[in-house]
């Protein structure tokens, strides 16, 4: 031992005292920007949101800054507002359409690819594209290929024989709320064949093997050892798919604008209409404090499957 | 596995590709084509181009100014939610503290909030602060997905960074704050660069908000969408040279981030 080894100690000891100190704020220090701005952005209006809910203000009678009116407000949503309620029975016939057929269609294609042994990940940038353009403009895109009168789309369907000549898919009531849902599988069917296949080539091989040797069909190895497998993905996948669907707006607000008539009025559609069409705020405030519920009951259960997706290896 | 049914799924990989291109390339077509093309009831694959939409509607209508709006804007909600969420990510990744999972999962729920809900009150809040119609409104408000976006994705990036490296970095010397900058952050870059592409993806081609809190002169390009849209005498020549100008740019954004792209699409639990 050298007399220098003590003062390098002693430096250290120094040294590791002040990283001890400076860690005990580091903390806080990393942290509380993060949450002071989402209390600005976030928790804020949350909480004013159901303060508005008790109120009856309405930028449609000017100078006016909203009394207090109890319950009022819920009342009205619960006896006496049947658009609201046709609203969320639309929003759920949405959802639950595009969701499984994007799940059908984004797994299946999945399976194809991951089976098509030489680089499966090769076509994902084509195959992508739907996903990453901006809403409006795949709203606006589809509204200009389905235009009844020179629509490219809606020409061959008409051609082929799948829609009749008259017909306008986005004029008819009864075809306008399946032509939003085409046009949302048509926009995130990629998502899921993306998440899909990244899970598919991270499969372990040894299950598969094992079922090979013991001569197990396709068929078998898909139900017994694939679908097992996938299933925390796939539960993840779907929810993240169904809390997105239910918020959707941007492509049926540019296409249908809710219409004809109420027929493709999502939820949050008519939050919308009530809000910013209405500008009766504090009625408003209710229906979009419901919106938040439902997704933050959503929000929940997909961090409870992603947890299980996630098989623990997060930190 | 046999010929026919490699086959089979060659047929169903074009098939899908060719469904999700060939309207965006019809669209495409459309800003190149005159009015009496673009109306034509037989779709016209082959006709003459015209440049003449692209000036005419971002010079003589002024639709300029929205390209730098939803440029300042992206980059502002991006350089916002950077500065804020990297240091938190990093909290999340090392340091273990009561109630973690808790704040972790109430950065979730931010990031998933519904914009219909959160704008209302936004909108009051903001025309009683000044804020309507700004562009500071509308970058505070894509904080709201963008922040938790970051967070998610570097707190996965720093995770995969052995904590052995900040230890040996302390032992040097630094302190644990000066051990995040100088020699985990450069570690950490290549994450940081695709989660900033990815941020400034979602806060470019993001509409409600936007829409709700700048409708005029702050106004994105996809707030400049509808617009053009009427019920008749819809200019889609015009309307479609819009949608290419902002959509053209994200495709090559993508392109950057592809490999990342499932990471930050399912919240880091896949790798992708």
């Amino acid at each position: 031992m050298s007399h220098r080894s003590l003062p390098r100690r002693l430096y250290r000891l120094v040294a590791r005292a002040g990283t001890v100190l400076a860690d005990r704020g580091m903390g806080p220090a990393f942290l509380l920007p993060a949450v002071i701005l989402l209390f600005i952005i976030l928790v804020g209006p949350f909480f004013y949101t159901i303060f508005l809910s008790f109120t009856d203000l309405s930028y449609s009678t000017p100078g006016h800054d909203g009394n207090f009116v109890g319950l009022t407000n819920y009342r009205r949503l619960v006896t006496d507002d049947p658009v609201f309620w046709h609203s969320v029975a639309t929003t759920l016939r949405f959802v639950a359409a595009s969701v499984s057929i994007e799940m059908v269609l984004g797994f299946g294609l999945a399976l194809v690819l991951a089976s098509q042994a030489h680089r499966p990940r090769a076509v994902m940038p084509l195959l992508l594209v739907p996903m990453m353009l901006a809403p409006v403009a795949v709203g606006l895109l589809w509204k200009l290929v389905l235009q009844g009168e020179f629509g490219m789309v809606a020409y061959y369907l008409r051609k082929i024989g799948l829609v009749a000549d008259d017909t306008s898919l986005l004029g008819d009531a009864s075809l306008a709320l399946p032509t939003m849902v085409l046009v949302d599988v048509w926009q995130w069917t990629p998502f899921v064949t993306l998440v899909a296949l990244a899970g598919l080539l991270g499969l372990p091989r040894a299950p598969f093997e094992a079922a090979m040797m013991d001569g197990a069909g396709r068929v078998r190895i898909f139900f017994d050892i694939t679908l097992p497998l996938m299933r925390p993905l796939l539960a993840m996948v779907l929810l993240l798919r169904t809390i997105d669907a239910f918020k959707e707006f941007d492509k049926v607000f540019l296409m249908t604008g809710g219409g004809p008539g109420i027929s493709t009025e999502l939820l949050s559609i008519y939050v919308y209409r009530v809000n910013f069409r209405n500008w009766d705020l504090g009625y408003g405030a209710v229906c979009a404090f419901m919106i938040y519920l439902v997704v933050l009951i959503l929000c929940k259960l997909f961090y409870a499957a992603l947890g299980q997706a996630g098989g623990g290896k997060s930190t | 596995m046999s010929r026919g049914w490699r086959g089979a799924g060659k047929a169903v990989v074009l098939a899908a590709i060719m469904i999700g291109l060939v309207p965006y390339l019809w669209m495409f077509l459309t800003s190149f084509k005159s009015r009496v093309d673009a109306l034509s009831d037989t779709p016209r694959w082959v006709f003459s181009p015209t440049l003449a939409h692209y000036p005419e509607v971002f010079l003589r209508k002024d639709y300029l100014p929205l390209v730098w709006n939803s440029v300042i804007i992206a980059v502002g909600s991006t350089t916002l939610s950077l500065l804020i969420g990297v240091p938190a990510a990093y909290a999340f990744a090392r340091l273990s503290f009561k109630g973690k999972e808790d704040l972790f999962f109430f950065f979730l729920t931010t990031r998933m909030a519904p914009a219909i809900s959160v704008v209302v009150p936004m909108f009051v809040l903001f025309n009683k602060l000044g804020l309507a119609d700004t562009r500071s409104a509308v970058i505070l408000a894509h904080s709201t997905f963008n922040l938790s976006l970051v967070v998610w994705m570097m707190r996965g990036f720093f995770a995969d960074i052995p904590a052995e490296i900040d230890e040996a970095a302390m032992l040097d010397g630094h302190t644990r704050a000066g051990a995040f900058v100088r020699v985990i952050l450069p570690l950490a870059a290549p994450g940081v660069a695709a989660t900033a592409v990815l941020c400034f993806i979602l806060s470019w081609n993001e509409f409600l908000y936007a829409f709700i809190l700048a409708a005029f002169e702050s106004r994105t390009l996809t707030v400049g969408i509808p617009g053009l849209v009427t019920p008749h005498g819809t200019l889609w020549g015009q309307v479609a040279a819009v949608a290419v100008v902002a959509t053209v740019p994200i495709l090559v954004f993508t392109a950057l981030v592809q490999r990342h792209l499932v990471r930050g699409l399912t919240f880091g639990a896949v790798k992708g």
